[in-house]
């Protein structure tokens, strides 16, 4: 894992995006530039449909620009993101994507499993939940546990195995102000421990635990909290 | 300002055409509700159907003026050919053309014709055979001319001719009126029986004896001939109305029947001394047995096409919920705001209106020409083409109310269920346990009841025979899918440790257990039920086959002649030569009852060890050992002086045997259940003719020589006349068995299977709906688990894994489910208690082949399918749509 002084991790150059509604052409990325660096917590905030999941979506290679570049470095230089694993580029979607099939254990597990770290990574699955406060649901489904609930696990999942770049929608949307701290300690902690975090919220609190504060309105990005 | 009523919002008026954005419900509502009204009005289709292929069966197995509408007079004299246009006039008068058919007098000195006139020939002798004169229009072009000269006069047969020493120019004398003999044709008996003379064989063939000669048939060239001889005799004549007897359904025999007694009724009345009408009196039986048929068929029928149409109901109730699903937005938003769940169905109920009767009309159509396709005869009453439309209609609007009154509930149910509630009472409840009782009950019923009834000569299938396996594999199969999904959360437990393909399988089966219980039951069902059919169904006419074998002796037919004359190569050549013995008899054996000398009647059979393993019917069943095993027994040595025997019926051990008057000891060295050639209950013994003494006629040994044969009979007549032998009757299928008396067992099991095709459409519908319910949480989960490193082969493993696991399941439990009811109800399937072999077991391996290659390959289809949806899923969308 690359340190915090070590060049971005992320660097995205005039990105932009537009995307067709009907008769309506609307622009969600206006040439956006951003660079994020390795052991850095980055805030990304703005009002909603500013642009802030379109350019989540972009670094995570789920979506492609219409102009610009993404490009990563370090280990992960020269790759495409939809090629990256979830050691390497873990994601906190705003709905969650938890799998409707398996218990929340097992959804925290699975990036373990596909990644034939089953073993090795459940002390810290244990871990995580037992400080998210979900341990005791560890055989519920996750449309028997509560949202807030399910979104711990989400970034539980997304924290299980220490990615290289952490990329997080709105991940204490749901939190009470407890649960919402309890989770940015943990998401700074894997900042301090050296992954380029790119957090996408509302929360004012995250704002000030980062690092930096980019700003997002109508497809621009501007340095500093919006005022 | 006042609120408008309900009805009047924008989500009511509107629904009609809200309900066509969503294609997927509309094609589920659609597809469903095609399978319930294909259900529904294939019952009056399939019987009306099976009415007219019972009618046209019977009379394709007769002639085809059995079929025909046909008035006539049998009058003394005075013969007038007006009565013709009597009869002609009386068919016109019912808008229908008829052909002159017939016109007969019998005439002669015998006791056929008693007080008839002679025929005297030309010197003035009277002849003493009896004969009777015919007059059809096309005879002289049907018969086999011996020779002939011009002009008009009569044809006399053969044997006639050398009788009496007629030749063509002769001249006779016709009670009382000269007539010329202008022709000598072969007797009828001795060409091959032509569709002309078919329904006149009365007329020249006596099929009761042998032994009497029928009186010869004198054939007029023309009316006026007629006429002039019979002007004081008298005359049978008849008009025909000529039908497609192939395209024939019962309502046009019953008008046809209805015409031709109108028609009868208007003929003046023939003379009062010996005048009869003659109109077709064998239509009416034929019509009466085909309506007996489709009665037999209906106990059965109706209810599996109830329980059909129940199946196809609880598809609709699901397509209902598929919709809430679709439209969740929306009914959650107007049950959020107090909607309840009637209105709710309401509004389901307009948006699927429009599809629903566009599958109940595309389900009337699919069935209408399923039937023309695959029913037994595509002539169908109108009558039963309404009804199947009424059932189409009520098929349509309980199903909209199936589906509507499940969506309005699902509606409700989905806003207001709470998150982690546990499963309502209704699916914890087993249902299915009410069916395994009521099977048991149709059981114990059937225990004191035939499970093959006898009508008036029609076998039909006991109903309980129907239903008792049909509720025993329903009841079974659920209550095997509950117990089986209950097992799941164990299997999750050990996929744990497997790869995360089956992992991920075993828990998208675990955490949907009542939709896998759902499609394990939608797969097992239809495998069994077409697994027990088909079974049933082919063992029936294996067994059919097996007596009509045995009776026979052989799978073609058998030639006899009372005639005594010595096999030929020519004999072997065509088949084997046996001799039968009908008046046998040996001791009573101990503990059976004889006659008053103690003694058993039994049938022997002199046959000839090396040709007849060849030629003769045999099933493996019939004995322990193998039919050539058994005829190597006798060509054992003599016991004690007595030629060694095969015998069905009789115990190993000397046998006294008695043929007709002639002793004839003899050895029974191997026994058999049963042996070709037994034509009655006695016993029956098998023994090498070279080895029987010569029984000649003194004995009176009831013998017949006949020639068994698996090819047509011609070649075999003509063996048996070069080797001396003149052939007596043909004994072969049509002769022994009136297949008509079978149909409704044929057709029930046919239906069944119909029905078990139907049900696999049924689960393959289901399983697409399983599908696409599934489909957001299976998108959206493979969607981010390609994010957590889940590559699409390990996805697409998952599917098969999960979507076959269910498909062999459900063949397996639906094989053992079908062996079982097979097993329990097969030697009760016993179509002709008379005849053995008793039912035999006839598994059809190839459609069962094709039922499991099949279930396997809709269910890699159907994982494909899945795989390309969500490959084809956009992940940013599904991602924030699912939020």
């Amino acid at each position: 894992m690359t340190g915090p002084d070590d060049g971005p991790a992320v660097e995205v150059r005039g990105a932009v995006k537009r995307f067709t509604r009907g008769a309506e052409t609307v622009t969600a990325l206006d040439g956006v530039d951003l660079r994020v660096r390795a052991g850095e917590f980055v805030a990304l905030v703005g009002p909603s449909g500013s642009g802030k999941s379109t350019l989540l979506a972009l670094l995570c290679g789920w979506e492609t620009a219409d102009a610009g570049s993404v490009t990563y470095g370090g280990a992960l230089a020269g790759r495409r993101a939809d090629t990256f694993g979830w050691p390497e580029l873990a994601l906190v979607p705003q709905a969650l994507g938890l799998l409707a099939d398996l218990d929340l254990a097992d959804n925290v597990l699975l990036p373990a499993r596909l990644t034939g770290a089953l073993a090795a990574s459940r002390p810290r699955a244990g871990e995580l939940m037992e400080a998210f406060g979900i341990d005791h649901l560890a055989a519920r489904a996750p449309h028997q546990a509560s949202l807030g609930e399910q979104q711990r696990v989400a970034v539980a999942r997304a924290l299980l195995l220490g990615p290289a770049v952490l990329l997080a929608d709105e991940p204490t949307a749901h939190q009470d102000r407890g649960h919402a701290d309890l989770l940015l300690d943990e998401v700074v902690g894997q900042a301090r421990a050296g992954s380029a975090v790119l957090v996408a919220t509302h929360d004012e609190v995250a704002w000030g635990r980062a690092d930096r504060v980019l700003s997002m309105r109508d497809g621009r990005l501007t340095e500093g909290a919006p005022r | 300002m006042s609120r408008p009523p309900l009805w009047r919002l924008a989500p009511w008026t509107r629904a009609p055409l809200l309900g066509l954005r969503q294609p997927a419900a509309v094609l589920a509502v659609l597809v469903t509700s095609a399978i319930l009204a294909c259900a529904a009005a294939s019952a009056p289709l399939f019987l009306s159907s099976a009415r007219s292929a019972a009618l046209q069966q019977q009379l394709a197995q007769g002639c085809a003026e059995v079929g025909w509408g046909q008035i006539g007079v049998d009058s003394g004299p005075p013969v007038s050919q007006a009565a013709d246009a009597d009869l002609a006039a009386a068919w016109a008068a019912e808008g229908r053309v008829s052909v002159p058919a017939l016109a007969f007098a019998r005439i002669g000195t015998s006791d056929v014709a008693p007080g008839a006139l002679p025929v005297v020939d030309a010197r003035g002798e009277p002849l003493s055979l009896p004969a009777g004169l015919l007059y059809r229009p096309g005879a002289a072009e049907n018969i086999e001319v011996v020779d002939s000269v011009d002009g008009a006069g009569v044809w006399v047969p053969q044997t006639y001719a050398e009788a009496s020493g007629l030749a063509p120019g002769d001249e006779v004398e016709v009670a009382g009126v000269p007539v010329r003999v202008v022709g000598v044709y072969t007797d009828l008996f001795r060409v091959p029986e032509s569709t002309y003379w078919c329904d006149y064989r009365q007329l020249y063939a006596n099929d009761a004896s042998g032994n009497t000669a029928p009186p010869a048939l004198l054939l007029a060239t023309d009316e006026a001939t007629f006429y002039a001889v019979t002007a004081g005799t008298g005359a049978a004549r008849l008009a025909q109305v000529p039908v497609a007897a192939d395209e024939l359904s019962v309502t046009d025999a019953r008008e046809l029947l209805a015409a031709q007694a109108r028609a009868q009724g208007r003929v003046p009345t023939p003379p009062p001394a010996t005048g009869a009408f003659v109109p077709n009196e064998r239509l009416p039986g034929v019509v009466a047995r085909a309506e007996l048929i489709e009665a037999g068929l209906r106990g059965p029928v109706v209810p599996v096409a109830v329980a059909g149409g129940l199946l196809a109901l609880v598809l609709v109730a699901a397509a209902g919920s598929f919709w809430a699903d679709r439209r969740a937005t929306e009914v959650r938003l107007l049950a959020a705001r107090g909607v309840g769940p009637l209105p709710l169905a309401g509004k389901a109920a307009l948006e699927l209106a429009l599809p629903a009767l566009a599958g109940a009309a595309l389900g009337w159509t699919v069935a209408r020409g399923l039937i023309a396709v695959l029913g037994p005869a595509d002539d169908l009453d109108p009558a039963a083409t309404t009804a199947a439309l009424w059932a189409g209609a009520a098929a349509f609007v309980v199903g909209l109310g199936c589906a509507a009154g499940v969506a309005g509930l699902r509606a409700r149910g989905t806003a207001e269920r709470p998150l982690g509630a546990a499963a309502r009472w209704p699916s914890r409840v087993p249902w299915e346990l009410a069916l395994l009782v009521a099977a048991g009950w149709c059981w114990v019923l059937l225990r004191g009841q035939d499970a093959v009834r006898q009508d008036a000569g029609v076998a039909q299938v006991n109903g309980l025979l129907v239903a008792f396996p049909l509720l025993a594999i329903a009841g079974s199969a659920v209550l095997l899918a509950r117990l089986l999904s209950a097992l799941l959360p164990r299997l999750r437990r050990w996929a744990g440790r497997r790869s995360p393909a089956v992992f991920l399988a075993v828990n998208r089966l675990a955490a949907a257990r009542l939709a896998t219980a759902t499609l394990l039951v939608a797969v097992t069902l239809p495998v069994a039920v077409l697994g027990y059919t088909a079974t049933l169904t082919e063992s029936s006419q294996t067994t059919l086959d097996a007596k009509v074998g045995v009776q026979i002796g052989t799978t073609g037919r058998a030639v006899t002649s009372v005639s005594r004359f010595d096999p030929t190569p020519a004999i072997d050549a065509v088949g084997t030569y046996v001799v039968r013995y009908g008046d046998g008899s040996v001791p009573a054996p101990a503990g059976q009852d004889g006659d008053s000398a103690g003694r058993v009647d039994v049938q022997v059979l002199a046959v000839d060890p090396d040709t007849f393993a060849r030629t003769a019917f045999w099933d493996d069943s019939f004995a322990d050992a193998p039919l050539p095993e058994l005829l190597e027994a006798l060509r054992g040595p003599d016991v004690d002086g007595r030629p060694p025997v095969v015998a069905a019926g009789l115990a190993p051990g000397p046998a006294d045997l008695e043929l007709g008057s002639l002793a004839v000891p003899v050895q029974v060295v191997a026994e058999a259940r049963v042996l070709p050639g037994r034509r009655t209950a006695d016993p029956v013994l098998l023994v090498d003719a070279s080895r029987l003494p010569d029984v000649d006629r003194s004995a009176r040994a009831d013998r017949t020589a006949e020639i068994w044969t698996e090819g047509p009979t011609a070649p075999a007549v003509e063996a048996l006349t070069a080797a001396g032998g003149v052939p007596l009757r043909v004994v072969d299928q049509a002769l022994v068995l009136n297949t008509a008396n079978f149909l409704g067992i044929t057709w029930t099991f046919g239906y069944l299977s119909a029905l078990a095709v139907f049900v696999g459409v049924i689960a393959a519908g289901g399983l697409l709906l399983y599908l696409e319910a599934r489909s957001r949480s299976r998108v959206s989960g493979y969607v981010m688990a390609r994010r957590l490193g889940l590559t699409r082969a390990a996805h697409l493993r998952s599917l098969l894994l999960e979507l076959g696991g269910v498909a062999v399941a459900g063949l397996v439990l639906g094989t053992l489910l079908a062996a079982g009811a097979v097993a329990v109800v097969y030697r009760r399937l016993d179509v002709d208690l008379i005849r053995p072999p008793t039912p035999l077991l006839d598994v059809p391996w190839t459609a069962g082949l094709v039922t499991a290659v099949l279930a396997l390959v809709l269910a890699g289809l159907a994982a494909l399918y899945a795989q390309h949806a969500a490959d084809r899923a956009d992940p940013a969308s599904v991602l924030r749509e699912d939020a």
